[in-house]
């Protein structure tokens, strides 16, 4: 599968040249820095935004994380913590989400809706207190 | 840092960093270290970093870009009148939660002791 930032940047050409800009950034910090940040910018670029503005400005966010911690010396476990998921997860929440997430919470809550909308009719419906656990 | 203590910050490390800022404005850096002195030892500059990206989207603070001897410049946040409304709720809401829990927490004290 192509990760979706790939489309996303061949899209637009101002985008191009962030996105380029941001790996830039990633090549210049040290090599530690730089193994951690590519592991999380590829966490992020598969269960991100699935808009290009929010995800150029999270990956602009998360360069500018990474070369202050690394001017102020702060160790990698440091910026992400015991759990890198638990604090990816809690980054990325800032910049919207993938649009497929999108879609289905609203599926979600849309069947919940309508599920509250027919509870009236289980009166009639068969099956009402027949072997219900 | 227990696990119990890591899902309890989750609710109020938001509350915990307005009321830092409360005080002074600070960078990043520093409102990990202020946590640090304050025995929150585990809290990753991460996780601050993003607690302060959304405070800044929700408004709450002012923001001001500063140059920096070394790395990029540094962002420095203060409260602002809408953060400090919402530290108020805040307080509000903890006060609520200390006064419930500690009725509870005599509560069964009263009945571990009445046997």
């Amino acid at each position: 599968m192509t990760p979706k930032w790939i489309e996303l940047v061949t899209g637009s050409l101002d985008d191009k040249k962030r996105y380029r800009r941001y790996k830039e950034r990633v090549a210049a910090l040290p090599v530690s820095y730089r193994t951690a940040i590519e592991g999380v910018g590829r966490y992020l670029a598969y269960t991100g935004p699935g808009d290009s503005d929010h995800l150029m400005a999270m990956f602009d966010d998360l360069a500018d994380l990474f070369e202050q911690s690394a001017a102020d010396g702060v160790p990698v476990r440091a910026i992400v913590g015991d759990d890198p998921v638990a604090f990816v997860d809690t980054f990325k929440r800032n910049y919207g989400q993938g649009s497929w997430l999108t879609k289905e919470q609203r599926r979600l809550t849309d069947a919940i809706a309508r599920a509250e909308e027919i509870a009236g009719d289980d009166d009639a419906g068969p099956g009402r207190g027949a072997g219900a656990i | 840092m227990g696990k119990q203590m890591t899902e309890m910050l989750k609710g109020t490390l938001e509350g915990i960093v307005l009321a830092i800022l409360a005080a002074r404005p600070a960078y990043g850096y520093q409102i990990t270290a202020a946590l640090r002195e304050q025995g929150f030892t585990d809290i990753a500059e991460g996780t601050i970093y993003a607690l302060l990206i959304r405070i800044e989207q929700r408004g709450l603070v002012d923001v001001e870009k500063v140059p920096s001897v070394k790395g990029p410049p540094r962002k420095v946040y203060s409260l602002n009148a809408l953060g400090r409304s919402d530290l108020e709720e805040f307080w509000g809401t903890w006060s609520f939660l200390v006064e419930r829990l500690e009725a509870l927490q005599r509560e069964g004290t009263k009945k571990g002791t009445a046997k």
